[in-house]
């Protein structure tokens, strides 16, 4: 029979699924590990070994176990601990015994664990189990008759569906659910065995049974596949349900539907009344890019409802083509903003080079609205039509203009880079200069030769005196990084004109590379320079946030101390050091403690950096005791973690971290992890501290999660 | 000369106002214009009505992804611990300014609501599998959170699952909707780096653990932590309070992942992307020199590696053609061999994020019925590579790995590996 391509591909996978669960019973000699090993193994099952053990034990038992250790395992079966790790092994194990002890399992045990092991003798598709089985459907706890159900659904062998078949009407509701699911397994099987009559017979009677309507909704999936060709007019009614569910699973399953016949069917579809079907019926049918009636999905977007014109037009960019071009071009210039955007949209994406090609040639002869429309496709579709876009540049009407600059900042190449240039620069028509520097910002960042492209913006920098445009195409280059744009601003920031100073100290404070550090620091140095603080920011961002060698980092940040004429630029490079502490930032920052205004900063940073150092082995005493750090006796005497009334102590954790410098470090930066779970969710907290150092009591706060460096006590 | 990049899979003619930003790029029309406000508002009866299971610290992100969306409605949370059931409830009832959002400690109550249309599942990977699967029986869709299966046995049923089911599934691999990442998988896809020889992925942390349980702890109230049904499908263990930290719980017993699944489940899964999510490589070496060479069918190689070249961010991938190569990290970036592999695009015009794009995906498909990029048949393929890959470094030899039996060749050791045993009274 003709299976659906895509339900050959399920079944499969269902053959594969229930096949990869069974272990490989014959031909199987035993695994590769020694006898030995299993040997060990059982020995701690059979010992008064804790539980974890014997756990661990049948998890490998799972892979060196053979028949051998059967009768272990099976002795743990009744153990509520270790009945599912047995069960692992028991899975796993290769021949009948594995099969018989889950069997013999089933007539003493109870409850959770009596499903659990009917569970496994699912997994293990145990034939001989079904007389075992069946008995359980008419099970008191529902929980195992439910289990016994789809055990013989996985099992799926003719004995197995007879039965469950036979209880499918007369089960009570809360156990058909899952017979109903072992019926639907057993089909699945038989269709993956070509059995489609059978499996056709079974889905019919669980659509009509009283179930679940997700049961229906696999029943009459299955029903539908395993017909074939012959499952159309089926598929079709449940485009008709009033049923949500139904109408969703004809939707899925219209996609993977096989041959051409559906989407001749599926175009009847279009035409119902209900429209906000109908717009999810051209999606689908979009998915089936290889037989889709194109015709049709280009006339619902053409006309109709508008929900269905919006989602056909929208489709049309997955599966339209050449022949969809004229009616799309007309829909992106209607009256409707809605259809318009779709439409506009749509052509932006719709495949095929031969699209390209008829935008070409519809742009020779084109007016009106049509013009700046096409010239927007050259763009948004990357065509190359440089002559065509700079004609258009010169023209009359300003939307044709405008149009066409962003089309040439999309593909224009670097030679003919100095005509957007000249439109910034000198444009023909002033109002278009805003869009021809949006047009040359993005043609810049994107052209491969980005020092070409940079020596081509300097030049023209050079050349006008416009101040604005200057800075204008100063962005630009700031935009692009390099060395020669880097070079260009940092020249404009060494000008005499304030406004190129402040725009350029602004570009360089925000550079992505770390080159720009000496052109900084250049800056910094100037005393008269109005921007030489903005400038030294920028310079000790780069120490901040860069990766750099820790003596290039170290070498930046002593540089930045010594150009730094205010407080605060000196207490960003502490807070750069504390960032990444090594021997060489300890020592600036013990140097700066000497500084009366850093003192309390510079030893806080000293601290935190001797801390870290000191976590991975480095010595630091010396340093310290040079300093006049010597190490403290610290108590905590009672620590609170919260928000308002809702406290945690959390002193006795304090107290495991208690070291001999005025500073605790938490087991993770996070307050919350430290200490055991959120006290208070969504709310802010803060850590108090009562505590003392060298006898002396103290008392300070922490917001949430910040470093824990106690001050001294006065 | 069409060359754009490839688009972010949402359908725009679903899309109305549905971001957060209010700014609405079309009319609905999907949902009809009656529907809707001045301020975009959809109708109720308009909007997929969404529960929540194990809302930690991941699946807190997810559901702010999806509660910016204005077509979502978030009804319920189950979560076993009760300051989050409290904390999730308490930022979807300030979200909608109401008392709404219900609370559970059990996931079947939840699943048993028919007014929920689909659920976000980001409880521990232990649970993802089983969790999904309950749902699909259900009839619920479902965005699952990564890794989504603990072995090979459970991607197989996955799949199957969703297909017999009808349901739909999205894993939480949002890097599938990240426009640098698409971009790069499109450039080894579509041949633009040449022959595809060798992709990479770079899971940090490349072991394979088999550990015991932990020291037993005094087990909480149900209330505040229902133990038992934090356990789920995971054999039993005693309780310790660091075994609640959701993503490192399976490190308590059974063969787990370390980097491989947990990271892999992010990079390996764009690997197979960029070869076609074709099925997963056939041969997996022993691990050497810290890194792990698998091989597909056709010859590509899929080099797990412990970190990437170029500074990217986390878990970088890098596709290597005859002509040309791509690197892309979480960092939102992309290097390439060269920049005419852009076709004209700047890295930042492509753009990284946001991750909200994967949410609507899964929302859009929710409604048209077709596959999200993070379906059940890609996930599968794309865990089933890290699991074989895991078993390589567990046993610490070759293993090789049929994808018409779905079985190791020859080697039983390896094939009892391929799955585990759920404790009861849970199955797949």
């Amino acid at each position: 029979m003709n299976i659906p391509r895509n339900f050959k591909h399920a079944l499969t996978i269902l053959g594969l699924t229930l096949a990869v669960t069974i272990p490989s019973v014959h031909g199987f000699d035993g695994p590769e590990a020694s006898p030995e090993k299993e040997q060990e193994l059982l020995t701690v099952l059979r010992s008064d070994a804790p539980s974890g053990d014997k756990a661990i034990a049948c998890k490998n038992l799972a892979i060196y176990g053979s028949s051998a250790a059967v009768a272990d395992l099976a002795k743990l079966l009744p153990d509520a601990q270790l009945s599912s790790w047995a069960r692992t092994a028991l899975e796993s194990i290769p021949g009948t015994e594995a099969d018989e002890a889950l069997r013999t399992a089933t007539d003493s045990l109870e409850g959770k664990l009596l499903v659990g092991t009917i569970n496994s003798i699912g997994v293990r598709r145990d034939a001989n189990s079904v007389e075992t089985l069946v008995p359980r459907l008419q099970h008191a706890d529902v929980e195992v008759a439910a289990a016994a159900a789809v055990a013989l659904g996985r099992i799926g062998n003719a004995a197995a569906a007879d039965s469950l078949r036979k209880s499918l009407a007369a089960a009570p509701a809360n156990v058909r659910t899952s017979i109903a699911e072992g019926c639907v397994l057993c089909a699945e099987r038989m269709m993956a065995e070509g059995q489609s009559a059978e499996a056709v017979a079974i889905y019919d009677e669980v659509r009509a049974a009283e179930v679940p309507m997700q049961r229906i909704v696999e029943a009459t999936r299955g029903a539908i596949l395993a017909r074939g060709q012959d499952g159309i007019p089926l598929l079709l009614e449940q485009f008709q349900s009033p049923q949500k569910p139904l109408f969703q699973l004809a939707l899925s399953i219209a996609r993977e539907f096989p041959g051409e016949e559906i989407d001749k069917a599926l175009v009847a579809e279009l035409n119902r009344p209900n429209p906000d079907r109908a717009a999810l019926v051209v999606q689908a049918m979009a998915d089936r890019p290889d037989t889709v009636v194109l015709s049709a999905v280009l006339e619902a977007a053409e006309q109709g409802p508008k929900e269905v014109r919006l989602s056909a037009i929208d489709a049309l960019g997955r599966v339209g083509d050449l022949s969809c071009l004229d009616a799309l071009l007309k829909m992106a210039l209607d009256a409707d903003a809605d259809l318009s955007q779709t439409a506009k949209a749509t052509l932006a994406e719709v495949p095929g080079e031969k699209i390209d090609s008829q935008v070409l040639a519809l742009l020779e002869n084109a007016k009106g609205k049509m013009y700046p429309l096409l010239l927007q496709l050259v763009g948004q579709r990357r065509i190359d039509a440089v002559p065509e876009l700079l004609k258009a540049i010169g023209h009359s009407d300003k939307n044709v203009r405008s149009a066409a600059l962003i089309a040439l900042g999309e593909t224009v190449r670097l030679q003919k880079l100095p005509v957007l240039i000249s439109q910034v620069v000198s444009p023909k028509y002033p109002e278009d200069a805003p869009v021809a520097l949006q047009a040359l910002k993005a043609a810049s960042i994107r052209m491969p030769d980005r020092e070409a492209c940079a020596t081509e913006l300097a030049t023209a920098i050079d050349g006008t005196k416009a101040v604005p445009t200057k800075i204008s195409l100063l962005e630009i280059l700031g935009a692009m990084g390099g060395p020669k744009a880097l070079a260009a601003i940092g020249a404009a920031a060494r000008s005499t004109d304030a406004q190129l100073q402040d725009s350029s100290s602004r570009l360089l404070g925000e550079w992505m590379t770390e080159d720009a550090a000496p052109v900084l620091l250049d800056l910094a140095r100037i005393p008269t320079n109005p921007y030489n603080i903005r400038a030294l920011r920028g310079y000790i961002r780069i120490a901040r946030q860069f990766v750099l060698p820790e003596e290039q980092r170290a070498e930046m940040c002593q540089k930045a101390f010594d150009a730094a004429s205010q407080t605060a630029e000196k207490k960003l490079v502490l807070e750069v050091l504390k960032r990444y502490p090594s021997v060489d930032t300890l020592k600036l920052a013990i140097k700066a403690m000497k500084v009366a205004e850093l003192k309390d900063d510079a030893t806080q940073a000293t601290l935190v950096i001797a801390q870290k150092l000191g976590g991975k082995g480095v010595d630091v005493k010396s340093l310290l005791v040079g300093a006049g750090l010597d190490k403290v006796k610290l108590e905590i005497v009672k620590a609170e973690y919260g928000s308002g009334a809702t406290q945690k102590d959390v002193t006795e954790v304090l107290k495991k971290q208690v070291g001999d410098l005025p500073l605790i470090t938490l087991a993770s930066a996070s307050y919350n992890t430290s200490f055991g779970g959120d006290p208070m969710p969504g709310s802010p907290k803060q850590l108090k501290i009562k505590y003392r150092i060298n006898g002396k009591s103290g008392e300070t706060t922490f917001a949430e999660d910040a470093l824990i460096v106690l001050p001294m006590p006065k | 000369m069409s060359k754009k990049s490839p688009r972010v899979p949402r359908r725009r003619f679903l899309q109305t106002a549905v971001t957060a930003a209010g700014a609405a790029v079309m009319a609905p029309t999907i949902i009809p214009s009656s529907a809707l406000g001045r301020d975009g508002f959809v109708a109720p009866s308009e909007r997929v009505v969404i529960g929540g299971i194990g809302i930690g610290n991941r699946g807190t992100y997810d559901l702010g992804c999806f509660l910016e969306q204005k077509d979502v409605q978030f009804a319920a949370v189950c979560d076993v611990k009760e300051t989050r059931r409290l904390a999730v409830k308490k930022i979807a009832d300030e979200k909608y300014g109401n008392e709404d959002c219900k609370m559970y400690r059990d996931f079947r109550e939840l699943l048993d609501r028919s007014d929920i249309d689909a659920v976000l599942i980001a409880t521990g990977p232990n649970w993802h599998a089983t969790m999904a699967m309950n749902a699909a029986r259900a009839g619920k869709d479902m965005y699952c959170e990564k890794p989504v299966t603990k072995n090979i046995s459970q991607s197989l049923i996955l799949a199957e699952t969703m297909r017999r089911t009808g349901r739909v599934f999205q894993a939480g691999t949002q890097r599938r909707n990240l426009p640098h990442f698409a971009f790069a998988c499109e450039l080894a896809r579509t041949g633009k780096l040449g022959t595809l020889k060798k992709v990479f992925a770079h899971p940090a942390g490349m072991q394979a653990m088999m550990s015991g349980w932990l020291v037993p702890e005094t087990e909480p109230d149900k209330e505040v932590v229902d133990w038992d049904m934090y356990l789920g499908p995971a054999a039993w263990r005693p309780f310790n309070a660091k075994l609640l930290d959701g993503f490192n719980f399976e490190k308590g017993g059974g063969l787990v992942g370390g980097g491989v699944l947990e990271w892999g489940s992010h990079c390996v899964d764009l690997c197979q992307w960029a070869v076609g999510d074709c099925p997963p490589p056939v041969e997996y070496d022993a691990p050497k020199d810290g890194q792990l060479v698998a091989r597909y069918e056709n010859g590509t190689e899929l080099i797990f590696r412990e970190t990437g070249w170029i500074p990217l961010g986390s878990c970088p991938v890098r596709f290597e053609g005859e002509t040309g190569w791509v690197e892309a990290g979480d960092s939102g970036k992309m290097v390439l061999s060269s920049p005419e592999l852009l076709a004209g695009r700047t890295v930042d015009e492509i753009g990284g994020y946001p991750a909200t794009y994967h949410v609507r995906d899964f929302l859009d498909c929710v409604k048209t019925r077709s596959q999200p990029k993070g379906n059940a048949d890609a996930a599968c393929n794309a865990h089933i590579a890290c699991h074989a890959a895991n078993i390589a470094l567990h046993l610490g030899r070759q293993v090789k790995y049929d994808n018409a039996t779905h079985q190791f060749v020859n080697d039983e050791q390896a094939n009892r590996l391929r799955s585990e045993a759920l404790r009861e009274p849970w199955r797949v």
